[in-house]
């Protein structure tokens, strides 16, 4: 007696809704009902990161979580962290830095590094290459995304700055 | 993955109603960090999974006893939640320092003190941390509730002493006045692999004495498990170099260590020796 069910939850700021079967990942929903590329499995065993979505402020693993369970959630992708047409400081830290080269696994380091400044808005070194140990990058760009980290710490606080 | 029915009971007597039934396919369901990857190598096919993020207040939170400073901890509690408790810090610093190293971000966010335990994966870290501290869990079923040490509901290779429709509801972790706990997570191949072993290691000493301790051994073996004929070598005893060199002896004579990919027997009980002498010896004088 397998039933789909609805789910509302907010995606990127909007209130949406989506009718959802037991076994479907976040990742298969975002890929397949809201056309939402982003978030990819990879790995399949939350090993890579390249899958990492923001749940109430959780960064979670998009390809091993039952999106059954986003009802009533406030959900965030890396679709939905610019301001419209302007990048978010860590997006345009990886860029500055050129903190990657095919850009497969950027989408998850960006999400885990706005993670790391929320919790941590000056980690020390060892913080930030602790907290990104669940995440792959293939092209072996790590250097330069400890560079962008660094960067966008920076970028936040002048942020802060200004509207303080 | 094949789909199943997927259940979010409120009580714990609609809980026992969906699982009250002879299939061991039909499943509590916690964070589901382990489950779901048995789940897509379709090793595991569930009828249905019965979630357990609704059970509400016994299965949630870290509260500290007023009375002897003791820890209940609900099943549902997730390692962020661990990890970042200020009273854990204090008053167990052994579970923050475990997870510093234990998966990694996403996993500690989503993975929850109860599946961990019910999972029986001999190479998971907090097991025989909790086995170390003396822990206990209490575990319900339709029929009532019993309390037993974390130790005894591994009974084997991924099996537990869990019947069907039992669910672990919530941990006590005693704080015992100049104990002193570390982890040691020994890989072999990469920093951040699977441990080849891991030991859970708890003491009370004065100067070098040991007066009492615990010594648990994980990864190495098919459950975690204490290691007695160690611990007998050391209690009450002055540390020295011989005599931290019997205990590791003891310690590789009295587990059956099987070799695999990280590493052979005789290797792992090398490590094993080494192990136990140095984290001994830096305990006692920390």
């Amino acid at each position: 007696m397998t039933t789909p069910r609805t789910i509302r939850f907010k995606l990127n700021g909007r209130s949406v809704s989506a009718d959802i079967m037991p076994h479907e990942t976040i990742v298969d929903m975002l890929t397949q009902r809201f056309d939402l590329k982003g978030a990819r499995e990879s790995c399949g065993q939350g090993l890579c990161g390249c899958c990492t979505v923001n749940i109430d402020g959780m960064a979670v693993s998009g390809c091993l979580s039952l999106a059954w369970f986003l009802d009533g959630k406030d959900v965030q992708t890396i679709e939905g962290v610019a301001n419209g047409a302007t990048l978010d400081p860590v997006q345009q830290a990886f860029i500055e830095a050129g903190a990657f080269q095919c850009g497969f696994c950027t989408p998850g380091f960006i999400m885990m590094v706005r993670q790391l400044l929320d919790l941590h808005p000056d980690p020390t070194e060892d913080q930030m290459r602790h907290f990104l140990t669940g995440n792959l990058c293939r092209c072996s760009a790590y250097p330069e995304i400890i560079d962008a980290v660094k960067i966008a710490v920076a970028k936040r606080a002048e942020l802060a700055h200004l509207v303080a | 993955m094949t789909s199943f029915d997927l259940v979010e009971p409120e009580t714990l007597e609609d809980a026992f109603k969906w699982l009250g039934v002879d299939d061991s396919s039909v499943r509590p369901f916690g964070g589901g960090t382990a489950l779901m990857l048995m789940m897509k190598a379709q090793l595991f096919t569930p009828v249905r999974l019965v979630s357990l993020r609704k059970l509400g207040r016994q299965f949630e939170g870290i509260e500290r006893s007023s009375n002897d400073g003791s820890f209940r901890i609900g099943a549902m509690t997730t390692f962020s939640q661990l990890e970042h408790s200020p009273e854990i810090r204090a008053h167990l610093p052994v579970i923050t320092q475990t997870m510093k190293t234990l998966a990694n971000v996403r996993v500690r966010n989503v993975a929850t003190v109860g599946g961990n335990l019910a999972h029986g994966d001999p190479h998971l870290d907090l097991p025989p941390v909790w086995m170390a501290l003396d822990a206990s869990a209490t575990i319900v079923n339709s029929s009532g509730t019993r309390t037993i040490p974390v130790g005894d509901i591994f009974s084997g290779y991924y099996e537990t002493t869990l019947e069907q429709g039992d669910l672990i509801a919530e941990l006590r972790v005693p704080v015992r006045p100049g104990w002193r706990s570390r982890y040691i997570k020994v890989t072999t191949r990469a920093e951040h692999d699977w441990p080849a072993l891991g030991i859970g290691l708890s003491l009370h000493a004065e100067g070098r004495v040991i007066k009492d301790l615990r010594i648990v051994l994980s990864a190495a073996i098919d459950k975690p498990t204490r290691l007695i004929g160690a611990e007998n070598v050391l209690r009450g005893k002055e540390i020295d170099d011989a005599l931290l060199k019997r205990a590791g002896e003891a310690a590789a004579d009295e587990t059956h260590i099987e070799t695999d990919n990280r590493g052979s027997a005789p290797y792992k009980k090398h490590l094993l020796r080494v192990h136990i002498a140095r984290a001994v010896s830096a305990l006692v004088t920390e």
